[in-house]
């Protein structure tokens, strides 16, 4: 990078997008929805996951293969891939009867009925690895649990509700804290189907016609997108190894990490800084 | 289901173009991430402060940020701004710098499952540190940080995924899938053959690297 374009990305005019008008308030919005669709996604992952891992974990092999093969086909395609996907492949009548069902009180961005694809994704995508994040928390836990339990004339059913459930899930916290990094992040991709987050506010600002009749720089709108979501990361991926760090300490287990996830390295590399 | 064959058959060579697209674009950016990342660990465990700073800087900014916004920041961003950036210059670039960083915190965690004696014994001995670092350190931190190279290749081939979705439009398996699916319109077809596409590359990847962790695992 030369001089001159250094000074291209700090000279003040460059910026002076970011004070006109609302397009600051614009892109807190946009970046906003993006939150909003990794909590809706990871909460009902959590969910999908929680059976996607009991029917795993199931002695029956007639629940526990199929659900094998359900988690590990869909946590080895590319989410943008799943994505568009299913905005081809949903009905157009699954989408209107999302959009009649949709609620009034939630965000405006979740009122279009495109959103039904990129949900869905994200649920498909997130839920099977979170059943393999829960799985690898129950099998952390000694075998000596489920035979103690069984002594003590536990059916299989409060066994998993009083005893493994409890411990094994609290041990995935951290990990699914991680992953919430990744899903973050995952939800511009959502922007590829049209639906108006902070990538898509940041597109229209750079277009003809906003910033009083100028273009916004792209650079520069597409580097503070960027700061928004590391300020955001960067405080999730403290907090998860913060809750690793006490959990481990606790239990004096530590997890096997589900393979084939950026943030699930990460996290397991964090652990390691001096 | 009759028509699963046929699609494939008579699509081959949109499939095939796509998946070498994406294969090639994982493997450059795969030399990339691994160049960049080495040296950013490297600056992630040098002994001066301000080199640390660097390297964390590098690592925080790259692994936090959407690979999505990267692209757009590495590809319109930067053309807007007077460099003529090419798409499979910013695709690569992208993917193998977002890469990059992960692959840093691994090699750095790597180093730091060596033991400080190893350092230590290497600089009695003689050897510069940067000497140390490549003839002692570096090759057992390697072979530590296999299975996590593995996980990281397998999330690149599904990254990979969004550069051609994205604005920079380059011709991989999602594209050309995408591309055949708006001819035929046998949208379950043609995704299943592009799904199975990308269970290749993940699949021979996890083998390749199932194979590396047997062959180089540190017998103590």
């Amino acid at each position: 990078m030369s001089a001159a374009q250094l000074t291209y990305l700090f000279e003040p005019p460059n910026w002076e997008w970011v004070i006109t008008g609302n397009n600051f308030t614009f892109v807190l919005e946009g970046f906003l929805v993006n939150l909003q669709l990794a909590v809706i996604g990871i909460v009902l992952s959590l969910i999908f996951g929680l059976v996607l891992a009991l029917l795993r974990i199931s002695k029956l092999r007639l629940l526990s293969f199929p659900a094998g093969i359900w988690v590990d086909v869909w946590r080895n395609l590319p989410l943008i891939f799943i994505i568009l996907y299913l905005a081809l492949a949903v009905p157009s009548s699954w989408r209107q009867a999302y959009a009649d069902a949709i609620p009034d009180f939630l965000p405006d961005a979740l009122q279009n009925e495109l959103v039904l694809g990129a949900l869905l994704g994200l649920i498909l995508y997130n839920s099977a690895v979170l059943c393999e994040i829960m799985r690898s928390g129950i099998l952390s836990l000694d075998r000596g649990q489920h035979d103690a339990a069984a002594a003590l004339g536990l059916t299989y059913r409060q066994q998993m509700r009083f005893v493994i459930l409890p411990q094994g899930l609290r041990r995935m916290v951290p990990a699914t804290v991680s992953q919430l990094i990744t899903v973050n992040k995952d939800t511009t991709l959502v922007s590829i189907i049209a639906i108006q987050e902070v990538v898509r506010h940041g597109s229209s600002l750079t277009s003809a016609g906003f910033f009083g009749g100028v273009q916004a720089p792209i650079l520069q709108v597409f580097i503070m997108i960027g700061a928004f979501f590391v300020v955001v990361n960067l405080s999730l991926s403290r907090l998860s190894r913060r809750l690793e760090i006490r959990e481990r300490r606790r239990t004096g287990t530590t997890l096997k990490r589900v393979k084939g996830l950026e943030d699930q390295v990460a996290a397991e590399t964090d652990l390691t800084r001096p | 289901m009759s028509d699963l064959w046929g699609v494939l058959t008579e699509h081959l060579p949109e499939f095939s173009s796509g998946f070498f697209v994406t294969f090639r674009l994982v493997a450059i950016a795969f030399v990339i991430a691994m160049v960049v990342g080495t040296l950013i660990a490297a600056l992630r465990v040098a002994p001066l402060r301000w080199l640390n700073l660097v390297g964390a800087t590098y690592v925080e900014i790259f692994r936090n940020i959407p690979l999505l916004v990267l692209l757009f920041i590495a590809f319109a961003g930067l053309r807007r701004a007077g460099i003529p950036i090419s798409p499979w210059v910013a695709g690569t670039a992208s993917l193998g710098l977002y890469t990059a960083a992960y692959i840093a915190e691994a090699l750095r965690s790597g180093v730091f499952s060596v033991g400080s004696g190893q350092i230590d014994a290497a600089l009695s001995l003689g050897l510069t540190y940067p000497k140390a670092l490549r003839r002692i350190v570096l090759p057992q931190a390697f072979r530590s940080v296999i299975p996590a190279l593995g996980s990281l290749i397998i999330a690149m081939i599904k990254n990979s995924a969004i550069v051609g979705a994205s604005l920079l439009a380059l011709p991989d398996l999602l594209k050309e899938a995408r591309q055949v699916q708006s001819q035929t319109f046998e949208t379950n077809e043609v995704f299943f053959w592009a799904a199975v596409g990308y269970m290749l590359l993940t699949v021979s990847a996890t083998l390749i690297f199932r194979y590396l962790e047997s062959r180089f695992e540190i017998k103590r």
